[in-house]
């Protein structure tokens, strides 16, 4: 018992990361055998979202840098994936402009997704370096220019991405296992990687961005090499989102997504992994609860005008108060840390060297 | 060991170094002494790269290292432990500790290292899952050593270590700076507090506005320089005012 207690608690958060895990499997099980449809839909986007605010934090929550960019990324591993998996076919349908090279090109889905997280990495890679320098004001403003640059592109370039117009005909492949696993996979490595050298370089930083470079961190390197490492998990989330919704249009990929992927994190805490996990669980029962709020409000008569847009305000009011009353989040900057079980593993220690060594 | 020859550094367009000249040899603990704006710490960010691009020489283990990277240089083996004990706050004591090694880090000799950490410093022991930010000043001077000690470092800077700590932790931190020596630490140590320094110290040097004005062991230095002089200005060499 003190053996499963002591390698929870050796690392900060493996508990509540093991614990989430845990939940996010068994809450599949329940999800898919006993809930209505509708509830297996709203579960695997769930699942999606959270790997997606999981990449986010890994950059932004550990370097403290707002990442404004992120969010395109998750377009470039949507459309590259669905590019590639489409059926040359469906795309000569769907997308008449497209160039014929690219509609020739097919892959499978699973390779698909994977290319379209590489080539989100490779771009990141590629515009990341001249940003990674810039001081961190200039550099999120410059971040928010590049999301912009990025969506004029996804909207223009149409023999492409179809232009502001939808692109549809995706094949339905993530299914709710599939996500399930993409969010589990995601919420471990993300606490490994927050606990691994890198991430710990990079929360030094964070820190003290003057004091890292006299221990020897290279912050340019470290926020350079996790702003790759994010972007690729918001390619990889993006190819599942892509392939669970089947049809989207860039404006899927700009400000109102970002916005709400930002709420998720800094509502949670986005120092920590279970403060962005606890965070997209909250705002996703709180936009499905508004949701249900808005259409029966509008659907039922008790009001005599319609409403719309409670969800934007509902989450517009609870990070105005959150900013107010607890600005590091729900959990904070911290893993969750439980000094009582640290004292019971203490005292059994205390025990067992205590046992054998008594002469008498 | 580690040997300055004609360093100049500036901020900006403010010279603070008007080339120095300076030796630490392997095993000693040389003093660097001076008033406020003297150029003590300016010496020591020169040598740790902290601060560039500077002009002169500054070789290490018979190596140029003078405008490499702060980083190239922790992992030549030169620790820096800056003043006013930049630990990280909000990062725990166990993770401050880590960043200590990352540069030279191996799993085997990581644990050994820890735990003679806790022999020199009880207390960090106590305090390893707090956030460093929660520590009391004269624990985060010693966490802040200790993390420089756990890169295994050839050479250690200590910029002003009592400085704004209560007169018990002054005693505890300079039997600790004598006691790393005695480990077979080379130190570099550079403090306000002149007479407790020269008490440890093997050899010492006196900076004033940004120049060597002397350079000695601690008994030549009390007998040729009225150290009083050299903080509170007027004439160099021995005046009436006696230390």
């Amino acid at each position: 018992m003190t053996f499963l207690l002591r390698f929870l608690t050796r690392v900060p958060g493996r508990l509540t990361v093991i614990t989430f895990a845990v939940l996010l499997a068994v809450g599949a099980v329940l999800v898919n055998s006993s809930a209505p449809r509708v509830w297996i839909g709203i579960y695997t986007y769930f699942c999606v979202t959270l790997m997606l605010v999981l990449g986010l934090q890994m950059f932004m929550g550990n370097s403290g840098i707002l990442n404004w960019t992120y969010v395109g990324f998750v377009g470039i591993g949507a459309y590259v994936s669905s590019i590639l998996s489409v059926t040359p076919s469906v795309k000569a349908l769907g997308v008449p402009n497209m160039y014929p090279a690219l509609v020739e090109l097919h892959l499978p889905v699973v390779p698909a997704i994977l290319v379209g997280a590489l080539v989100a990495a490779a771009l990141a890679a590629a515009i990341a370096w001249p940003l990674m320098r810039l001081s961190d004001a200039v550099g999120v403003i410059t971040l928010f220019a590049a999301l912009i640059v990025m969506h004029v592109i996804m909207t223009q370039w149409d023999n492409v991405t179809n232009g502001p117009r939808t692109f549809f005909g995706v094949q339905e492949f993530t299914t709710i296992w599939i996500a399930v696993g993409g969010a589990i996979v995601t919420l471990i490595g993300a606490h490994m990687f927050r606990e691994s050298s890198l991430g710990l370089r990079l929360r030094a930083s964070r820190d003290d961005r003057f004091a890292a470079p006299a221990i020897g961190i290279s912050v340019v390197r470290v926020r350079y090499l996790t702003f790759v490492l994010s972007s690729f998990v918001a390619g990889l989330g993006g190819g599942l989102w892509a392939h669970y919704i089947t049809s989207f249009s860039p404006k899927s990929f700009y400000v109102a997504e970002m916005f709400v992927l930002m709420t998720m994190l800094v509502i949670g805490g986005a120092g920590s992994i279970t403060g962005a996990a606890l965070g997209s669980a909250v705002i996703t029962i709180l936009r499905q609860g508004l949701l249900q709020l808005e259409s029966y409000l509008n659907n039922s008569g008790v009001i005599s005008f319609e409403v719309y847009g409670l969800t934007e305000l509902g989450m517009a009011f609870l990070l105005i108060v959150m900013l107010i009353w607890r600005p590091d989040g729900i959990i904070g900057g911290r893993e969750l840390h439980l000094p009582f079980l640290r004292r019971r593993i203490a005292a059994a220690d205390a025990a067992e060297t205590a046992g054998p060594t008594d002469p008498i | 060991m580690l040997s300055v020859k004609d360093l100049h550094a500036s901020y900006g367009s403010i010279k603070a170094l008007h080339g120095i000249d300076l030796e630490v040899n392997e095993g000693e603990l040389v003093a660097l002494l001076g008033t406020n704006g003297a150029g003590k710490s300016t010496t020591l960010k020169a040598i740790s790269g902290v601060l560039r691009p500077v002009v002169g020489s500054v070789r290490f283990a018979d190596e140029e290292i003078a405008n490499k990277k702060p980083e190239a240089i922790v992992k030549k083996g030169i620790s820096l432990v800056p003043e006013g004990r930049e630990i990280f706050t909000s990062l725990t004591v166990a993770e401050n500790l880590r960043l200590g090694a990352f540069s030279s880090y191996q799993r085997s000799r990581y644990q050994k290292d820890l735990e003679e950490m806790f022999a020199l410093f009880p207390i960090l022991e106590e305090r390893l899952n707090q956030p460093g930010g929660q520590l009391s000043g004269g624990e985060q001077q010693q966490l802040a050593i200790a993390r420089a000690l756990m890169s295994h470092p050839k050479l250690i800077m200590l910029d002003e270590p009592s400085l704004g700590l209560s007169p018990a932790l002054v005693d505890q931190i300079f039997e600790l700076v004598s006691a790393l020596r005695d480990r077979g630490s080379t130190v570099l140590l550079v403090e306000q507090n002149a007479e407790r320094a020269l008490k440890i110290a093997d050899r010492a040097y006196v900076l004033k506005n940004g120049r060597i004005k002397f350079s000695g062991s601690p008994q030549q230095l009390e007998s040729e320089l009225d150290l009083a002089s050299v903080y509170f200005g007027g004439e160099e060499g021995k005046g009436e005012v006696t230390v």
